[in-house]
């Protein structure tokens, strides 16, 4: 009876304890399918999720919404898989995602960050800040959550975007940044936020900033420059951004499933 | 989940081994009664369990002590218990565990607070018996300073993720086997039991997610209870 039960259900030491189950790595495995597919295109269709945390009945529909589509390249996630850092919830959302016929990268979200949190987005996903080209276009992804890390580390991570410019691809021409959470935000640093911007706004051709954490759609220029942010839904709208780039510029939709 | 099943199997082999170590010991008179000891047999009485009360300042020694493997409280969890009420049916246990480094961020401690119901024991001979349902609650504490009971005060509101990560709530149910020793041995009986546990948070995500199964949020654990004979 008992070896049946251990062979049917899982064993936890403690909610927050790092024993993850099953594949790790991720971004980079993504991103080198992602770079390989993309490599020499100037178009590009990708779709954005964000703040998936504890709604696994609208990701599996998104993640089927998505399937369903035949004109994404891939699809970025920008963060809040887990509602309160435990391991098993990364481990489910990363399940659903892995349903998904295009590749996918995952930025970490305020709420990832807790307890044992970041270090279970390490090994599941990978480092907090990356960044990787897809055809003409440099997509920078950067962990924004200033507030989770209190002071400890330099949240946005300046010297990452430093080097993110000094080692720009030559492959690449124009730039899309991602985030959780955006300048001005509860959780970002916002004394670094002007010169975060102008860091940024140093990318060669840099197209717009898109992001999550506020839980709504919303597109502004929140430093008066020409530079959109686009804020993702959360997940419970049910909807998720495409973003379209080719030679003339990029379009945004919002799309219900 | 090879992992989970070859950790398991490892807990399995420690709890065996715990148990031949502990029917292999050296005999111990002891003289008196205990709590909760086995009734002389009458008739076919199913349920022998039979509850003999401690008494003033004796009702803070422990009735047993146990030990546990995962279940959401730590890789391994220690304490010792007090049951009572008629035939034993309620059972207290406080537990020091610990999640080691290797499945950690670093070692930490864990705390819990149990409280377990069991309705019945069914004897099947003369000293083994069935308990075939239990049922229990359990708070449990972790050590580390990234956990909260009160949020920290950098987050711009009290309630701004509205949960403790330090302290979680697990509801369990689960079954048990007692083999009931000789007289003369050094404990009055041995329990294995296996439960089946439920953290509050996983209920929560399971009430809002109908594809949520109940596999996913079920949990397996073991243990061996240690049944303390009372020396008067």
């Amino acid at each position: 009876m008992m070896a049946l039960l251990s062979i049917g259900c899982q064993v936890e030491y403690h909610p927050y304890d790092t024993r993850i189950r099953g594949a790790r790595g991720i971004n980079a495995r993504n991103i080198a399918r992602i770079e390989e597919a993309c490599a020499g295109r100037r178009t590009l269709r990708f779709a954005v999720l964000s703040d998936t945390q504890r709604w696994y009945d609208e990701t599996r529909d998104a993640v089927a919404a998505l399937n369903g589509r035949d004109d994404l390249d891939f699809v970025i996630h920008t963060g809040d898989m887990a509602d309160f850092g435990m391991r098993s919830e990364f481990e489910r959302q990363r399940d659903i995602l892995e349903q998904l016929r295009v590749p996918y990268v995952v930025l970490i979200g305020n709420h990832d960050c807790l307890a044992t949190g970041e270090r279970i987005f390490r090994e599941i996903f990978g480092a907090v800040d990356f960044a990787f080209t897809a055809g003409s276009v440099r997509v920078v992804c950067l962990n924004t959550n200033s507030l989770e890390f209190d002071r400890s580390r330099a949240v946005p991570d300046i010297d990452f975007i430093e080097r993110q410019l000094a080692e720009y691809p030559a492959e690449a021409e124009r730039t899309v940044v991602a985030m959780h959470a955006q300048p001005y935000s509860d959780q970002f640093d916002n004394g670094v936020a002007p010169y975060f911007q102008s860091r940024l706004r140093e990318f060669p051709g840099l197209e717009f900033c898109v992001h999550g954490h506020g839980h709504r759609f919303l597109v502004e220029d929140i430093f008066d420059d020409g530079v959109n942010y686009y804020m993702c839904d959360n997940i419970q709208k049910r909807s998720y951004l495409v973003f379209t780039i080719n030679e003339m510029g990029y379009d945004c939709e919002r799309v219900e499933f | 989940m090879i992992a989970s099943v070859s950790n398991f199997r490892g807990g399995v082999l420690l709890l065996l081994w715990l148990l031949g170590a502990l029917l292999s010991g050296g005999e111990c008179r002891a003289q008196g009664c205990d709590s909760c000891r086995v009734a002389p047999e009458r008739g076919r009485r199913l349920d022998r369990r039979e509850h003999v009360g401690y008494e003033g300042i004796e009702r803070i020694v422990p009735t047993h002590l146990k030990v546990q493997y995962a279940g959401g409280m730590g890789f391994l969890s220690f304490g010792a218990g007090w049951d009572y009420g008629r035939k034993c049916r309620w059972e207290t246990d406080a537990l020091v565990g610990f999640v080691p480094h290797t499945y950690s961020d670093k070692f930490h401690a864990t705390f819990t607070l149990k409280q377990n119901y069991i309705p019945w024991s069914i004897r099947c001979s003369r000293r083994l018996a069935v308990e075939p349902f239990t049922c229990g609650i359990y708070m449990n504490f972790i050590s580390g300073e990234d956990y909260w009971v009160r949020e920290p005060d950098r987050y711009p509101t009290s309630r701004y993720y509205g949960f403790t990560s330090r302290m979680r709530l697990h509801l369990c149910v689960g079954q048990r086997l007692t083999y009931y020793l000789r007289e003369g041995n050094a404990l009055r009986h041995v329990t294995l039991f296996y439960e089946l546990s439920v953290s509050d948070l996983d209920l929560i995500a399971k009430c809002g997610n109908r594809t949520l199964a109940l596999s996913d949020i079920v949990y397996f654990s073991a243990g061996v209870k240690f049944q303390l004979i009372r020396n008067r």
